[in-house]
């Protein structure tokens, strides 16, 4: 539980920086598929996490 | 590519009932139950969230607002990369629960049937702009494929078919609790078909018009602008504003609350579907923008809208028709599916609270008539809301009337999942607040120039021309006034108990803790009688079996506990029937509790386990840690060696351990909630006597326990909550079995007893040995001086008296133990042989009267002990059997080995002793023979001897009627070698 509130706030954290990405992802020039990039690790991510725990015993 | 508008028109039906034909195959079992409940199928099911924005809508957005067109596809992608901390809990609840929307998830959280009313009203109206836009993307594609019909002919016709697949296949449960795997299975059928078509059709823009991913880079080289003109619109600010808009609407929309959590037919799908529905919808985003660079390098004439279906065209009828499937999908599943959701939150939470079905009626059929009438009116206004207003808006436009409206929820969402302060009043104001904003100063102000109200714009510092423009914005003002409003109102009010508890069991961190209030109903007879008058008896009877089932009880359940959960599940299942307003007003008006304070009322502690139980795996770090703690303590409660019974001040049992279930042979799962009024009878009274009493010990109570009395201590103590303050929350009982202890107290005395007499018989031997001796030599010597007659006969009597005196001090001395074989010297003794032996021994006794012994002892059954004081057992046993016995009945010797054991039965048809002797029998001189016929010192004797031989005697009388007597002897056997070898242990 406590991890969620570190990830809540994580979340928070980045929405209110996304400015930052946003400014990255703007530079991109020729490179229009950046966030694409970047979603796709996140789903990496997201696929290890699910993998290796138990999702609050659903 | 003009197609006949009939052609296009057949084409939506045949796709239509090609869905309802998987539909079919799905409800008729044809399909496999793995496959069906396989996480892909959810994943595509959740694909149901492309409508027909997606295909279309997302297009046209790029064109017009660049990459912001993203934050669709990227706000559901966050809340399912989110899903463990924001799905599954609200897939808990609407599971356990069986809420099928979020209003029910409302109204149970709230416990506030304004609430989902209100929830209700603000979908439905945000809902229409909508599914106005489907209604539009169908019968603008199909006029512009056409080139010759009229849109709102087409919609008209569309809406009517939709309306007929809805009907048939979303609406043929009543209840909640049955899922509708044919809709599930024919959604995700539609997005997969979507995703192909849609992918095809940017494969067409980039092989069709760039030969591949390097012409395009090429012509991307060569038109910079294009790229610029994705990447501008970032800068405006309404990026925050988008995601956030989306992610929540991924949550709240009604047919993504449908599909996610009302159709999910396997939770664990939910895992597969944290990073397979944000690859879907990757797939689809990408497609987007080389659509959007395709169409654009082929000067496509269509509107930016409808970009896709103007590109495939230019590639043949084929490339034409996958567009058009792709955004006939897209916008049938997202309507059926919304239209099935909004009508079953308008039923309970809008229909049922004012009109409800009378007792008479079939209560099923009812709703399900209701529902589908329901179907009916919201298809129907969603088509008068496209022909009134929304065709002469943008798709873009129509969406984002909806997306912003779902932000209003996002507080009441916080408050459900995370906050269990927020309470009803704060919600209502703050959904009041908000949405008024979202309707004065974004929808009216849209739909008609003369609603747009200047002055309050102005007054909250908005100047501009069209409020579409600035829908950011509003959206932003109006969520945050919602959400401040909620905020400040439910830290400024109190909730209900009944709301607080609710709050406990929504939020993410904590845990509900029910209290044990007492029912008014006390059997499950009770509980239909009192719902026959709101539901009928068979709807009562129904849903009470189905609640039992559900629980596992069975119909004769009485236990206060298990009746508690009876009502918590009846709850549950009415609120997947009527909703959980009507379903909580229902069971609290005709099932409701006994009225009491707080400080009578006790948290149910079983109860709260029960969930701790079940929440294991969710706990992490010090939470984690002292459940352990408490699991241990509980272990060691459960199998401590005594009897521990628990019980609430309200007398309610809340525990009940193994040694517990050990001695009174009833189980801790059946006495668990139960009261000690409901024990059996030889429990009930000492157990109740012993609580109610003052006493805190009773040292020595007799318990007949299947058949044989047991001698139990109990012991209890109070115990006091500190919590809430200083209060009683009930005792717990100790139950000592201390049966062997008093047996073997019995027996030390009982030997300590038989010691004194020895050693008291030993003295007494000795002093009258002396003068009988001296007394006999004296008479000896006149018998033989005496000449007379008389006095020989006198003297020959004085002998007798004396040898009599002697036979009795004789008796005496064998008593006290003189002469006793140390155990070790014990050899092994044949039974038979012994009782042989004995049988002779009598019979060469002339004084006695001869008697018929039947030695029926088994050859070569051996104890181990002294030979000749086992022979005095017998010759002691066998007279006393043969002076009891008539003349014509014998006296039956018979063994058997058990255990170990040699068991020795000598029966006679005497008599039989007097039960008043029975308890004394082997005390020292208690004898049933008349007075100068017996010592009463033979049994002691036998007693005793048997004692010493590690075994026991028992007397049985009568054994026939009134008559007979039969004692038995155990004795520890000797083992076959041993008693080969002669060595005993």
């Amino acid at each position: 539980m406590y991890t969620d509130r570190l990830l809540i706030i994580f979340i928070l954290g980045t929405y209110l920086l996304s400015p930052a990405i946003i400014e990255w992802w703007s530079d991109g020039g020729r490179a229009w598929f950046r966030p694409f990039l970047v979603w796709m690790l996140l789903i990496g991510l997201s696929y290890w996490i699910g993998r290796s725990r138990d999702f609050d015993g659903l | 590519m003009d197609f006949n508008f009939y052609f296009l028109l057949a084409l939506a039906a045949g796709y239509l009932f090609f869905l309802f034909l998987v539909a079919w195959i799905t409800d008729r079992g044809w399909l496999p139950a793995r496959l069906v409940r396989h996480p892909v199928v959810y994943v595509f099911s959740l694909g149901v969230y492309c409508s027909a924005w997606a295909i279309y809508g997302s297009v046209g957005y790029a064109y017009q607002y660049g990459y912001n067109y993203l934050a669709y596809f990227l706000g559901i992608s966050g809340v399912f990369l989110l899903a463990p901390i924001l799905l599954a809990p609200i897939l808990r609840l609407t599971t356990t629960y069986q809420l099928g929307s979020l209003a029910d998830l409302f109204a149970f959280r709230y416990r506030s049937r304004a609430a989902g009313a209100l929830t209700t009203l603000i979908m439905l109206v945000s809902m229409l702009p909508l599914l106005a836009m489907q209604i539009k993307a169908v019968s603008e594609s199909v006029v512009i494929m056409s080139g010759d019909s009229q849109p709102l002919d087409v919609a008209i016709w569309f809406c009517m078919l939709l309306t007929l697949f809805a009907i048939l296949f979303g609406a043929r449960h009543a209840t909640a609790r049955e899922k509708h795997e044919g809709l599930v299975v024919a959604m995700a059928t539609e997005s997969l078909i979507k995703l192909v078509a849609f992918v095809g059709v940017a494969l067409i823009g980039l092989f069709g018009v760039f030969d591949g991913p390097s012409g395009l880079n090429e012509w991307l080289d060569q038109h910079p602008e294009m790229l610029a003109r994705l990447y501008f619109p970032l800068q405006d600010g309404t990026w925050h504003s988008l995601i956030l808009a989306f992610f929540v609407s991924a949550v709240v929309m009604p047919h993504m609350f449908h599909m996610a959590f009302a159709e999910n037919l396997n939770p664990r799908a939910l895992v597969t579907a944290s990073w397979a529905v944000p690859t879907m919808l990757l797939v689809m985003a990408i497609c987007v923008p080389v659509i959007l660079w395709a169409a654009m390098a082929k000067d496509v004439a269509t509107p930016a809208d409808y970009f896709a279906l103007g590109l495939s065209s230019r590639f043949g009828g084929q490339g034409a028709l996958l567009a058009y499937i792709a955004g006939l999908a897209g916008a049938t599943g997202m309507l059926i599916v919304a239209t099935l959701a909004l009508s079953g939150m308008t039923l309970h939470h809008l229909v049922l609270p004012l009109r409800r079905p009378e007792p008479g009626e079939d209560l099923y059929r009812w709703l399900l008539w209701a529902r589908r009438i329901l179907i009916v009116a919201i298809i129907g206004l969603a088509y008068l809301f496209y022909s009134w207003v929304g065709h002469r808006h943008s798709l873009t436009t129509l969406g984002v009337m909806s997306f912003v409206a779902t932000l209003q929820f996002v507080p009441g969402l916080v408050g459900t999942l995370f906050w269990p302060g927020g309470n009803r009043r704060g919600v209502l104001a703050g959904l009041v607040i908000g949405s008024s904003l979202w309707l004065l100063l974004l929808v009216l102000p849209a739909l008609s120039p003369v609603w747009h109200w200047t002055a309050l714009s102005e007054f909250l510092g908005l100047r501009f021309a069209s409020p579409v423009d600035q829908w950011h914005t509003i959206a932003l003002m109006s969520v945050g006034a919602n959400g401040a409003v909620f905020a400040v109102i439910s830290l400024l009010t109190t909730a209900s108990s009944a709301e607080q508890n609710a709050a406990q069991t929504c939020a993410v961190d904590s845990l509900r803790r029910p209290y044990r209030w007492k029912l008014e109903s006390s059997n499950v007879d009770d509980f239909i009688g009192s719902l026959t008058a709101p539901l009928g008896p068979v709807t009562a009877e129904r849903e009470i079996e189905l609640a039992l089932r559900d629980l596992g009880l069975s119909r004769n359940e009485t236990r206060p506990y298990a009746l508690r959960r009876l009502r918590d599940q009846l709850e549950t299942n009415l609120s997947g029937l009527l909703g959980p307003s009507v379903a909580h007003q229902l069971v609290d008006d005709h099932l409701p509790y006994k009225a009491q304070g707080d400080e009578e009322s006790n948290e149910d502690i079983q109860f709260i386990e029960s969930r701790l139980e079940q929440y294991r795996s969710r706990l992490s770090g010090l939470a984690a840690e002292l459940d352990s703690l408490r699991r241990f303590h509980r272990q060691t409660l459960l199998e401590l060696p005594m009897g521990v019974v628990s019980l609430g001040a309200d007398g309610e049992i809340i525990g009940w351990n193994l040694a517990m279930e050990k001695l009174t042979g009833i189980s801790g799962q059946r006495m668990t909630g139960s009261r000690l009024a409901n024990l059996p009878s030889n429990w009930r009274e000492p157990l109740l006597r012993f609580a109610t009493g003052p006493v805190q010990h009773m040292p020595q109570q007799e318990i007949a326990i299947r058949g044989v009395n047991r001698w139990l201590s109990l012991h209890k103590s109070r115990v006091h909550e500190s919590i809430h303050g200083e209060r009683d929350a009930g005792q717990v009982i100790v139950v000592e079995d201390i049966t062997e202890i008093r047996a073997l107290e019995l027996r030390a005395a009982h030997n300590e007893r038989l010691a004194s007499i020895g050693r008291l018989a030993a003295g007494v031997a000795h002093e009258i040995g002396n003068p009988v001796t001296a007394i006999a030599c004296l008479t000896q010597n006149m018998a033989l001086g005496a000449t007379d007659e008389e006095l020989q006969q006198g003297t020959e009597q004085i002998l007798e008296q004396t040898r009599r005196i002697s036979r009795i001090v004789e008796s005496l001395v064998t008593f006290s133990h003189s002469g006793q074989l140390p155990q070790q010297h014990h050899l092994p003794v044949d039974i038979h042989d012994s009782a042989a032996e004995a049988i002779a021994l009598l019979a060469m006794d002339p004084d006695r009267r001869q008697q018929r012994f039947v030695n029926d002892c088994t050859t070569g059954l051996k104890v181990s002990g002294d030979p000749q004081r086992l022979l005095q057992v017998f010759v002691n046993l066998f007279a006393n059997a043969a002076d009891a016995s008539p003349d014509n009945q014998p006296v039956r010797i018979t063994t058997k080995a058990q255990d170990g054991h040699v068991e020795v039965n000598i029966e006679d048809h005497g008599h039989g002793i007097p039960a008043a002797l029975l308890d004394t029998l082997f005390e020292p001189f208690v004898t049933s023979k008349p007075p100068g016929r017996g010592t009463g010192l033979g049994l002691a004797l036998v007693y005793s001897i048997i004692e010493d031989h590690s075994g026991s005697i028992r007397a049985e009388s009568p054994i026939e009627g009134d008559h007979g007597t039969r004692f038995v002897i155990r004795l520890p056997a000797v083992a076959a070698d041993t008693a080969s070898n002669g060595i005993t242990a």
